[in-house]
């Protein structure tokens, strides 16, 4: 029986650093994460969490360090491959959701168009088949199949994220990014979103790097968790370790300010 | 026998940092061995250690010093050194852990809370659902609450729902945080009769029983906490 993580990791982050002139972004950063493994990075607004991830995704080019993948072309850095590479890698083997789905989701095609247009772009040329699928992810995500031909723009903001989430997965990515997925809705939008995600973890076992701010979030989906502050990462290991007996200042601050209903 | 669980020299404190970096010491150098198909009901008053103990033989609280030797599909594991996915598979397999609250998800069903280990083991989910119906059936959950949210069941309810769910699935190694601690007599003995079928089938059962009753009911050695360590130190 192997458990996620016990042969070579999918990804692996070595002294990963990104500067923005003087200004840290995120310093040294390593971290492995195996596959079927979710990954919690947790800590406030500014503390360089969404640097790291964007600098992971080779959507910001990092100062130092490496990103590792175990890509369908080998264990790659991703920081040292060749662009043209790199893009069709990130496009097919890779996820990114967005806080904000108007930066992840096209709003001018349909909900329908939105999932199809990964699948096309994967070389899947079907119509047929592709409606099929766009149909079946959207039931996933809880989306009514009736609002298909839709524009996102006429969805709420908690519909907005599954179908983001539902384009990510269409295409059976190795990894998912998530840049607080959840932030911005309202709570009860927020537990369903919640519901829908912890269901295609289980379900997929996918493998996942989740940027949060929100401790329940982050126990709810993450195996492990990485306190990151200026930057750095202070803390990190098993979510409830973090959670229940943690051990830095800032940790035990971070956990001890939130109120619980 | 071979033990199945074997705690070595366990020391642990809490520092908090923002109450004036005060440092509590609450194991010292604490050892005990466990084996199959035996009861250990720790007992000792508020802050004695019990369910720190418990929670580091799960490893949710960091081992900083000792070792917790854990029989895993015939190896002996170190939960204090583990990586990370070897911990994921003892929990799945090997440990199982009732906490003293259940922590509700909303949206989640009961019948669903309760399968989850089940789940994660990959059992079908139709087989898991029959199994789950089952447990909730003994442990007195009404029927129609069982595809309804925990969130608004009752402390006793929730309590019984945490319990359906570690008693879902076997476990060499079983954890129980005051299982009894919030359940009416028959529910007790519902609970009682659990634990003592857990044993018969071989698992080592380890749990804070506080009920004078369920000490007399369930043959195990009694471990006073108070006794073993525990001490307050400034830091």
């Amino acid at each position: 029986m192997t458990g996620p993580g016990q042969e070579m990791p999918l990804l692996r982050v070595m002294n990963l650093s990104k500067f923005y002139g003087k200004t840290v972004g995120c310093h040294e950063i390593s971290f492995e994460l195996g596959k079927g493994e979710v990954i919690g990075i947790v800590g406030e607004s500014g503390s360089g969490k969404s640097t790291l991830l964007e600098c992971i995704a080779g959507r910001l080019g990092a100062t130092n360090g490496s990103v590792f993948f175990n890509s369908s072309h080998g264990f790659l850095d991703l920081c040292r491959t060749d662009e043209v590479l790199l893009r069709k890698i990130i496009r097919s083997e890779t996820g990114f959701v967005t806080q904000n789905s108007v930066d992840g989701l096209r709003m001018t095609i349909s909900a329908g168009g939105n999932i199809g247009e990964r699948l096309m772009a994967n070389g899947m040329r079907h119509y047929g088949q592709i409606r099929k699928i766009a149909r079946q992810w959207l039931e996933t995500v809880e989306i009514d199949v009736k609002r298909m031909d839709d524009l996102p723009s006429t969805f709420s903001g908690g519909m907005q994220q599954r179908l983001q989430i539902a384009a990510n997965l269409v295409t059976d990515p190795r990894i998912i990014l998530m840049d607080e997925p959840t932030s911005g809705l309202d709570v009860s939008v927020q537990a369903r979103l919640m519901d829908v995600l912890r269901k295609l973890v289980a379900g997929l076992n996918l493998s996942m790097i989740l940027v949060t701010h929100d401790l329940a979030v982050a126990r709810l989906l993450s195996h492990r968790l990485y306190v990151m502050k200026d930057g750095r990462i202070v803390e990190s290991g098993l979510s409830d370790q973090i959670l229940d007996d943690p051990r830095e200042p800032y940790t035990q601050l971070l956990v001890s300010s939130i109120l619980k209903p | 026998m071979d033990p199945i669980l074997h705690m070595i020299n366990i020391s642990k404190d809490f520092v908090f940092h923002h109450q004036e970096g005060i440092r509590i010491r609450v194991l010292e150098d604490f050892s005990m061995t466990f084996f199959p198909g035996q009861a250990t009901l720790l007992t000792g008053p508020s802050g004695s250690g019990k369910s720190t103990l418990l929670r580091m033989i799960y490893a949710g609280y960091r081992i900083p010093k000792g070792n917790i030797l854990v029989r895993h599909q015939h190896e002996m594991v170190d939960m204090a050194t583990a990586l990370p996915s070897l911990v994921y598979d003892i929990r799945r397999y090997t440990i199982g852990y009732v906490s003293q609250f259940l922590r509700v998800i909303p949206r989640v069903s009961a019948l669903d809370t309760v399968i989850e280990p089940l789940i994660a083991r990959r059992m079908e989910p139709r087989k898991a659902e029959q199994r789950g119906r089952q447990i909730l059936e003994r442990l007195n959950i009404p029927e129609n609450l069982w595809h309804l949210s925990a969130t608004t069941f009752s402390g006793g309810e929730q309590q019984r729902i945490n319990l359906a769910r570690g008693f879902a699935a076997p476990y060499p190694i079983l954890l129980l945080d005051e299982p009894t601690a919030s359940l009416d007599p028959e529910n007790r003995n519902t609970v009682m009769a659990l634990v003592h079928e857990a044993l018969q089938a071989g698992t080592c059962v380890i749990g804070i029983f506080h009920n004078p009753l369920d000490q007399k009911e369930i043959a195990g050695r009694i471990i006073d906490m108070s006794l073993t360590s525990g001490r307050q130190t400034e830091a």
